[in-house]
């Protein structure tokens, strides 16, 4: 796990390079979220609306929203396809992604409409840290996580 | 003419106005009336004032302030580039006569559209008039024009 301005950056996850992390599953899903960066630069989460369960959404369309009482914004799919599974926790308690955001603050999970190709935009291992940190130095931000 | 500043306020009181109207249009399912507003809406704040702010006046500012200015400036980018995905979002809501989606979209839109702007107006436009050779008049002119041709 590599870590930069105190913001964790787990190397074995695919990155859009922006708020958004994929990781592949063993049933051909993939599941999505937002990094520990972009958690701490939206503040503490008060609403999330997430697609419902068989949406179908184009590469680039948002399949969440999430605001902060400072913050908006999308949680953009790197890739077309089919919403399987939301986080439904989320839509109760959306500051969980402000407590742990790689795992149980997971968001969808969606089954991509061309799996070969589906993480074509996205980037992972040294490459993806490399570039999320420039991320991080862009933005300016310290990262923080909530503990409850 | 006003000054720059007061240029690109007044643009942003004027769009959040189409904005509500296409948002009236939806609760009453006027459906037409509602696409044809906010498609003035998309196009006065995509083909006018974002893409004046991108090409003047946020490099006008980078230039004056150095890296100071990036990080500010990388985020009032990005959240140009998220609203153009929510304003696409939008259209498909009207177009699926979606009430119930276009009003999540609109209370997103409006909440990062607020925040956005009191960024703009308090940390940006202040210091435009100095940041611009000719004092913002090239980009403001660009600006009325776009509202001169909303109105006719």
């Amino acid at each position: 796990m590599s870590e930069y301005h105190g913001c964790e950056l787990p190397e074995d996850l695919f990155y859009d390079l922006d708020y958004v992390w994929v990781r592949p599953e063993e049933d051909g899903t993939l599941t999505i979220g937002i990094t520990d960066p972009a958690q701490t630069m939206s503040g503490r989460l008060q609403k999330a609306r997430i697609k419902k369960i068989g949406t179908h959404l184009e590469a680039g369309r948002h399949v969440a929203t999430l605001e902060s009482g400072k913050w908006a914004g999308g949680v953009p799919v790197p890739f077309a396809g089919e919403v399987m599974d939301r986080n439904e926790k989320l839509l109760e308690d959306p500051h969980l992604i402000n407590i742990d955001p790689y795992n149980d603050a997971w968001i969808a999970r969606v089954k991509p409409d061309d799996p070969p190709h589906a993480l074509d935009k996205v980037s992972t291992g040294s490459a993806a840290v490399e570039a999320l940190e420039a991320w991080i130095k862009r933005y300016g931000v310290q990262c923080m996580r909530c503990s409850e | 003419m006003e000054s720059i500043d007061q240029i690109m306020q007044h643009d942003h009181k004027r769009l959040d106005r189409l904005l509500e109207q296409s948002a009236e249009a939806v609760s009453h399912g006027a459906w037409q009336e509602a696409a044809h507003f906010l498609e003035a809406f998309r196009h006065g704040i995509v083909d006018g004032h974002m893409t004046v702010e991108e090409s003047t006046l946020f490099p006008a500012f980078e230039r004056q302030k150095g890296d100071a200015a990036q990080s500010l400036t990388a985020l009032l980018r990005k959240g140009h580039q998220d609203l153009r995905i929510f304003f696409e979002e939008m259209a498909e809501a009207i177009h699926e006569q979606d009430a119930e989606t276009f009003e999540d979209l609109l209370s997103t839109v409006q909440t990062i559209l607020k925040q956005h702007d009191a960024r703009e107006e308090n940390e940006l436009y202040p210091f435009l008039t100095n940041a611009l050779t000719d004092h913002g008049e090239a980009a403001g002119r660009r600006i009325l024009d776009f509202e001169a041709e909303a109105k006719s």
